[in-house]
Formats: C-alpha cells, structure tokens, sequence
C-alpha cells in the first residue's frame, strides 16, 4: 500500500517534470504554416515540410462543345474526382445505408435509371423522372426545373430529399468524418481537417465533369471513321431541317439548346408547372429544361415525367402536334397538325437518334 | 552679411515662384471626360470618355409587350410576340477624322433577358461622332459554325449546315390569327446565301457628358410592311432564300432607327 503510494507520488513528480521541460529543448520539425505537416512548437526547419498538392484533372473538350462552366472555387483535381466517383457509388450518402446515387443514376442506364420514377429509401416514389448525367458540365442549370444553377448545388438535394436518400447533412458529415479512409482522401483531395458538405458536393461535381459523351456512331460519322446508313442520314438530314423541326432545341453537337420548353405534352391546367414554379412567371408554366439527345437509346423511359418507354412514342408525340397550351412552345408551330411524317421518316429519325448511342460512355471504367 | 542672407532668400523666393508658373502639369482638361484632371494645363489628348448603347424594340411605335395577341401586319393578320433574340455585330462609332471604332463585335439581344439591351462602352478616345453603324446578323466570314462556341447565344443560335450553317441572324417567334397558330420569322444565311446587311446612321454625337446613351430600335411591325408585305404563316422559312431576300429587303428599309441626344 505505501509502496503504491511512494509509486504514484514518483509517477506525478516524473510527468509533471516531462510537462515542465518539455518546451525548454528546442524542437525541430516543419515551421512553414503553409504546410500539411506545420509545427506549432518547431522552432528549427528540420526540411521535412510536405506541402498540400493535387494532380489537376484536365477535361479534353471535344469538338464542336464550348469551354465547360467550371466552379471557380473547386478547379478539377485527380484527387477530387476520384473522391467523387467513391461518393457517388457510396450508400453512405442515404439515411438507411442503401442508396447511393448511383442507385438511381447508373452507367448502363446514362446515369439515369429504367423506371419512369425512382424509389428513394422509404419506398417513397418521386414525381419526376431522374436526369441523365451526360456532359452535365456544360449545363447552366441543373434538374428539370433548373432550380440549381451548379452541378454543386443540384447535389445538396437528392442527399436530403424525403423521397430520395432521406439522410441529413450532419448525419452526412458525422459518417464520413467517423469513416477509416474519408477523412484522408478528403485531406488529399481539399486539404481540409473536417469533412463538411460543401466539399462533398464539391468531389461529387467533379466526378460529374468527367461525364463526357463524345465518341458515339454519329461523332464517328463527322470525324470521317464510319459511314451512316440511308435510314439514319434520312434522319439525319429530318432532324436539321424545319419539317423535324428537332434541332431548334436538340441543335449542335450538345443536342440541346441549355433552355426550357413547353413541348406540348399536356393541355391546361397543368399538374406540373416545371421552371414556372421555380420563377413564379406564369409565362414559364409547364417548361422544362431540354435534354440532350446523346446516349437517348439508353436513357429510357422519356419526358419530365417519364410517360413515353420508346423512341417511337416519342416521335410520334411530335408527329401529332401536341396539346394547345398558353405557354406552348412557338416551334411546335403546327399544332393539331403535326409534323406530317411518313413511317419511313418517323423509322429514319429513331435510326438517327440511335447513332447517338456512346457504348464507351455506357460501359467505360 | 545679414543683408546679403535676405538678398539670398529673396532671389530663391522669386525664383522658385516663377518656376511654379511655368510648371507644365499634363493631363486630360476636358471637364465632361471620365479622367478629368483639375490639376492639368495642358491637355495631352489622354482624355476617356464612356457611352451607354441602348436597344429598344417597338411595335407601330409602341414599346413591344410580349405575349399579348394585339399586334396587326401590313397583311392584316393579328399576331403576339412570345421570343426575340437577335445579333448585331460589328457596331462601330465613325469620327470625322475617317478612323473608326469598334465597340462590339457581336451583340446578342433577347428580350427574356433585360440586361442584354444594355451595351456600356468605356474609355473611348474621342467625344465626337460623326455616324454610327452596325451589321444585323453576321456576315459571310463570321457566320460560320462552331466560330461562337463560348457566346451566350450557342448553341440555340445555331444555323444548321444542312441550310448552310453558322447562326439565326434573328429569332422572332409567336402566335398569329389565333393562339392555335404559331410563327417562327427566322432569319439567317440560307444555303451560302449572306443575308446580312449593314445599316449606317449619320448622326452629330458629343459623348462629353456623364451617361450619354445612343439608343438603336427595332420597329418589329416594319420586318413584314416595307417594300414587302410579308404574310406569317407556319412553314418553315430557313431554307426559303427568296423569302430571306424579302426581309433583308425590308430590313434595310426602314426596320432600324437611331436616336441620340443633341447637345
């Protein structure tokens, strides 16, 4: 008993000793507060200084795209991609451990899904079919309303959505943070001690960036490497002229015009007001944002809401005319009369729309 | 020795006086100028001057209201405007002197944006214009495709190259007889056609005030009235050249006006 004592008394003096000497001898280590390894107590550069560095991701943009709409703020990194790509196959991003968002925007599918709606985790159905994510970087807005204006933006939501992965963010972040290789892929990608949101989103709008579609039959076909066959230049050829009328807004090596349209589908009153809702303009009541046409074949079924499965049904959509709405596009001019295609023209434009099929794109590691 | 002390000081006295006088100070003297210099004697043709172009659109003489069916052409047709996007290029101020200055290239205007119908112009090296003058469209060396890939009017601007490629000239879209019928006056170059055409405005301009404003409108009626009564119908005109031909025609007639403030 008093030996223990005697014990713990040499134990108090010996720490509080260490305590007290500690700062007297001159310490060595890395004294630049710009580095990853930055000693607060180093007094003497010992050279061991690592400094924070990424690897920049360098998008090749293809021919016949504009330069991409990059966030200022989160430069393309390899660190910060490859961050992303984790994060977007990750279930950890949903409140219950099973959805990621991959889940409902798979590769083989466009980065879209097969069902006109997707079921987040509580079985709960949305009310819009999910976007494709194809050459998103050269969006100006982002989901069919155009309620986020960055690929940043658009990836605070589906996290939180009730109807989607249903998680919270500081749920979120307290995950990530607990994580045995989270925190360390984060430092090296955002140089950052605590994981929050922001750079989450920031990695996953990365990954996004480097969704790039460019390689399909068509793109081919105007490098000079393939021919197209009659059926699909007779698409071709409908789709760039007034009668198809389908370039106006699917113009350009994007197929799509980065605006919104009404296109028709449904007469007042509409159950969906799209960007109308979101700008409060009546004048703007059932538009939605324009899809790009690339990789179409895949991304099955069609429209905001997902009411088409097939190319056909789609074409012969057009083909009818549509319904008379106050906001219905001007260039569905013909109204009630339609665009007057014959099969053989209604077969040629699927052909066509199917050259736009990238199987890279749907396959590609 | 004390009275050659104050000869001394009074010498140097005079004498840096009189160099104050004759000190040069050079610098822009124009008080209506953006870099006025107060303290300058003499001007040194530094002097900048700033202009606002304003772009303005009217219908019969009124400002345009979009959406509402209320508008009458020359063929007696009713029709609304719902979409109004065009470019103007190479707008250009002339000086007397024969140089001229380039103020914008390209300019696009869509009236679902306000902020386009707003072009400012700063530091300009001269106060007086003699005209200004702008192209409507683009001409044959720019109108060609993918030559605008980071405009904000690509790519729903774009002209495909089965009708000769490059881009609309102008967008003007709505409704017309009933709100079942829509019309779609697209212009452009139509199969290696250059429809575009320059118009120059004679006008005496003195810039030498804060917020000088040059305003160029668009009198939309007069596309379809003069010398050529257009009809609006629902077919496709982009690759009718003889209908482009029309209203390049009418274009150049009277669809453009200039309004500047007179000193």
């Amino acid at each position: 008993m008093k030996k223990q004592a005697l014990l713990l008394l040499f134990s108090a003096l010996f720490f509080a000793c260490k305590k007290d000497l500690a700062p007297m001898a001159p310490m060595s280590g890395c004294t630049d507060n710009t580095a990853v390894n930055y000693s607060a107590n180093a007094i003497t550069d010992d050279g061991s200084c690592i400094f924070f560095s990424t690897t920049p991701f360098i998008i090749e943009i293809p021919s016949g795209f504009p330069d991409m709409n990059i966030t200022t703020n989160n430069p393309m990194t390899v660190e910060g991609v490859a961050l992303g790509n984790k994060l977007f196959h990750d279930k950890i991003l949903s409140g219950n451990g099973m959805q990621a968002c991959a889940s409902c925007h798979f590769q083989s599918a466009a980065f879209s899904d097969t069902n006109q709606f997707s079921t987040g985790i509580d079985g709960f159905i949305g009310d819009r079919n999910a976007s494709t994510i194809i050459n998103a970087g050269w969006n100006n807005s982002n989901f069919w309303d155009g309620r986020a204006s960055s690929l940043e933006e658009q990836a605070f939501e589906p996290v939180v959505n009730p109807v989607e992965m249903n998680d919270t963010w500081l749920n979120v972040e307290m995950k990530l943070n607990a994580d045995i290789e989270y925190p360390t892929l984060f430092k090296n990608a955002f140089n950052i001690d605590y994981i929050d949101s922001n750079h989450v989103v920031m990695a996953i709008a990365q990954f996004e960036r480097t969704l790039i579609s460019a390689n399909s039959k068509f793109d081919k076909y105007l490098r000079g490497e393939t021919q197209l066959t009659a059926s699909e230049l007779g698409g071709y050829a409908i789709f760039n002229s007034e009668k198809g009328d389908c370039f106006h807004c699917h113009g350009t090596q994007m197929f799509m015009d980065n605006l919104f349209h009404n296109n028709g589908l449904d007469p007042e009153p509409f159950t969906d007001l799209g960007l109308g809702k979101i700008t409060n303009n009546a004048s703007d009541n059932a538009k939605f944002k324009t899809p790009t046409l690339r990789n179409i074949e895949f991304s099955s079924p069609y429209m905001h809401d997902g009411r088409f499965s097939t190319l056909e049904e789609v074409v012969e959509h057009y083909n009818s005319g549509g319904e008379y709405s106050l906001t219905v596009d001007p260039l569905m001019k013909k109204l009630g009369v339609g665009l007057q295609l014959t099969n053989q023209e209604k077969q040629d434009l699927v052909a066509f729309l199917k050259t736009l099929t990238d199987s890279d794109f749907i396959t590609e590691k | 020795m004390k009275r050659i002390f104050v000869i001394f000081t009074t010498i140097s006295l005079v004498f840096t006086a009189c160099e104050k006088e004759e000190e040069i100070i050079e610098g822009c003297t124009d008080t209506g100028s953006v870099n006025y210099n107060s303290n300058a004697t003499n001007d040194n043709g530094s002097c900048k001057y700033n202009l606002s172009i304003n772009f303005t659109h009217t219908i019969d003489g009124n400002p345009l209201e979009i959406n509402q069916m209320i508008y009458t052409n020359t063929a007696s047709q009713n029709y609304s405007i719902q979409t109004l996007r065009y470019l103007l290029s190479d707008i250009t101020l002339h000086s007397a002197n024969g140089t001229s200055t380039l103020l914008d290239e390209v300019h696009f205007i869509t009236i679902s944006d306000p902020s386009t119908f707003n072009l400012d112009i700063q530091d300009l090296n001269s106060a007086n214009y003699i005209a200004i003058s702008f192209t409507m469209g683009l001409d044959s060396l720019k109108n060609i495709t993918n030559n605008y890939l980071n405009e904000s009017f690509f790519p729903s601007f774009s002209w495909p190259d089965f009708m000769g490629g490059g881009y609309h000239y102008m967008q003007l879209e709505g409704d017309y007889t009933t709100a079942f019928q829509g019309y779609a006056t697209h212009t452009g170059g139509t199969d290696g056609i250059d429809f575009s055409f320059t118009k120059n405005f004679p006008i005496s301009l003195n810039i030498a005030n804060a917020n000088t404003t040059v305003t160029i409108n668009m009198e939309i009626n007069n596309w379809y009235s003069n010398p050529n009564i257009i009809n609006l119908t629902t077919d496709g005109i982009m690759d009718n050249a003889n209908k482009q031909a029309l209203l390049q025609a009418n274009g150049i007639a009277d669809v453009f006006s200039v309004f500047y403030p007179i000193n």
